[in-house]
């Protein structure tokens, strides 16, 4: 699966903490997570107190950074006012929309590819012409067509996670053993639930491990939309903090982004795990 | 009673495009794999086949258990021609063909829940069975968790919770180690022995198929034909030691000396044979 790249994200979001790979059994895996944490806190804390202190010494301009301590203070304000938790909502709302249309495009067409080649060499040019077609250079477009409302927002993020979602449907499908289906044909098993039974549950780790791309690229997607086109959501916090030179308020905005990010990261993980349990060495999807 | 009659099946494949084969200077896109073979087995008849690696008995397999159409010849099980699976049929593999996201238990229950039987009274039968082949306490493991053995247990108890008439077993000790097999061996006969099912066994091992056989039909080389049937006169129950009796060694004799001009000509052609499936 190596055609799934992040390459369409803004830097600025790239920066968050990219997980290493979760070894399979359960005691070593939480063994090994201590020893990530207390091999990898160091660093983190040298990161915030260099943070805290340089613009305090003077060794950088306080307005562009502002001490760590200045952007939680702000931060904590902004959860007790629920200013940031009106942003956050929303964002995830349209990140969670556009997610779950791409969900429901997706899966049944990358069924039909998968399944019927036919089917996807009508389609395959197509798909490989829209896929590379940023996302973020159809904004315009979206905008233009759907206005500057949610439905343009809603639009980039699926546009974001359909294509994850289709080529690891696709991919799943595909990769189904054919000794699984001969057997389930032997069995007499009909078409649907040959499709419901066999072909769908093995699948799944790979629409899985897409769905779980396609959650991140929808949440940085909207991110970006917000940046630009937005009078609500973190995008739009970010942005309006930093044309107000408010920077303590754009980096609280940040911070909370990559709180976000970690957690959804943790969440899919999570999930992957679950929906692949079967699986007797835990290989994981891409990163 | 006679419960398979397959009569002058012939199945032939087309090669992947650009591919040829040459046999007796005749070049041709199409491989012929069975030639004509004719076999007729009885109800609750024991049967093994034996034949060269390639020579389409698997192919015959997939024919009598209507997974694949014959290009000429019919098979009938009961009188009835066979042109889709047939529910009473049953298929165990050599590579198991368990499901690796159901666990034991949910992999013997899969052919009762396509047949349309009620939750609990599947989960019934799929534990009785599990049980039949030791596999107590093995229910709720994955089979990525089971070794092959067990995993072709739980294959070989999915395959007899419906009640076949007719099992189909396409080498399914083969890819396990020389003392399961054994077991195995003796426990399918053991199980057989009260159910008294039609069996199609497919198997490289001369002795696998004297030790579990009614009836041992050699195949020749491909194309297919059935070359000889030999009739296995030792009585039954049988256990592992009857394989250093003076009557198997005689058997095994004839079994080889039959077998053994084809396995030759196989293997001049074992070139041709990676050309096409199975």
């Amino acid at each position: 699966m190596s055609l799934i790249v992040d390459r369409n994200l803004p830097l600025r979001n790239t920066f968050s903490l990219r997980r290493k790979r979760t070894p399979s059994k359960a005691p070593s895996a939480f063994s090994e997570t201590v020893s990530t944490i207390t091999l990898g806190l160091p660093a983190l804390v040298a990161f915030a107190l260099l943070w805290e202190i340089a613009p305090r010494a003077g060794w950088i301009n306080a307005l562009f950074f502002p001490p760590l301590s200045q952007v939680l203070a702000v931060l904590w304000e902004m959860i007790v006012s629920g200013q940031l938790a009106d942003h956050i909502g929303i964002s995830l709302q349209r990140a969670a929309i556009g997610f779950l249309l791409a969900v429901v495009t997706a899966v049944p067409l990358g069924f039909l590819m998968g399944r019927y080649s036919l089917f996807e060499k009508a389609s395959d040019f197509l798909v490989q012409t829209l896929r590379n077609t940023s996302q973020f250079a159809l904004l315009p477009v979206f905008i233009l067509v759907l206005g500057i409302g949610e439905a343009s927002k809603i639009a980039i993020t699926f546009y974001a996670a359909v294509f994850f979602l289709l080529i690891n449907t696709i991919v799943g499908v595909k990769s189904v053993d054919p000794l699984l289906v001969k057997a389930a044909r032997s069995m007499g098993t009909s078409d649907w639930d040959l499709f419901k039974k066999v072909i769908f549950p093995s699948a799944i780790p790979s629409i899985v491990a897409g769905a779980r791309l396609g959650v991140k690229t929808s949440l940085f997607s909207v991110i970006a939309a917000e940046m630009l086109a937005a009078q609500s959501g973190i995008g739009y916090l970010i942005q309006n903090s930093s044309l107000m030179l408010e920077t303590d308020c754009m980096y609280a905005g940040i911070l909370t982004l990559t709180i976000i990010g970690l957690l959804l990261n943790y969440l899919l993980v999570a999930g992957e795990r679950r929906a692949t349990h079967w699986r007797g060495s835990g290989e994981s999807g891409p990163n | 009673m006679e419960r398979i009659a397959v009569s002058a099946v012939r199945k032939s494949f087309n090669l992947k495009p650009g591919q040829t084969v040459t046999v007796d200077g005749v070049t041709s896109s199409r491989i012929a794999v069975l030639d004509g073979v004719d076999l007729t087995i009885d109800s609750g008849e024991f049967i093994t086949l034996v034949g060269p690696s390639g020579s389409g008995k698997s192919v015959l397999l997939d024919v009598i258990a209507g997974l694949t159409e014959a290009t000429s010849g019919v098979a009938r099980i009961d009188g009835v021609e066979v042109t889709k699976p047939h529910a009473r049929t049953a298929y165990v593999f050599q590579q198991y063909a368990l499901f690796p996201w159901r666990t034991a238990l949910q992999n013997v229950e899969y052919a009762l829940e396509v047949r349309g039987v009620p939750a609990a009274e599947r989960r019934e039968r799929a534990k009785d069975f599990l049980h039949l082949f030791g596999l107590k306490g093995f229910e709720d493991r994955f089979p990525s968790q089971l070794s092959g053995g067990m995993q072709q247990r739980v294959a070989i108890a999915r395959a007899l919770s419906t009640d076949p008439q007719v099992l189909l077993m396409d080498e399914p000790f083969a890819a396990l180690d020389a003392q399961t097999r054994d077991i195995l061996q003796s426990e399918l006969l053991r199980i057989w022995e009260q159910i008294k099912t039609t069996v199609v066994f497919v198997t490289h091992s001369i002795d696998e198929a004297i030790y579990l056989a009614d009836r041992v039909v050699v195949m020749t080389a491909r194309p297919a034909s059935v070359k000889e049937i030999v009739t296995i006169d030792l009585p039954r129950p049988r256990d592992l030691d009857i394989r250093n009796s003076e009557a198997f060694n005689a058997y095994r004799g004839r079994v080889w000396e039959s077998l053994r001009d084809e396995v030759g000509k196989a293997q001049r052609d074992w070139t041709l044979a990676s050309t096409y499936a199975n």
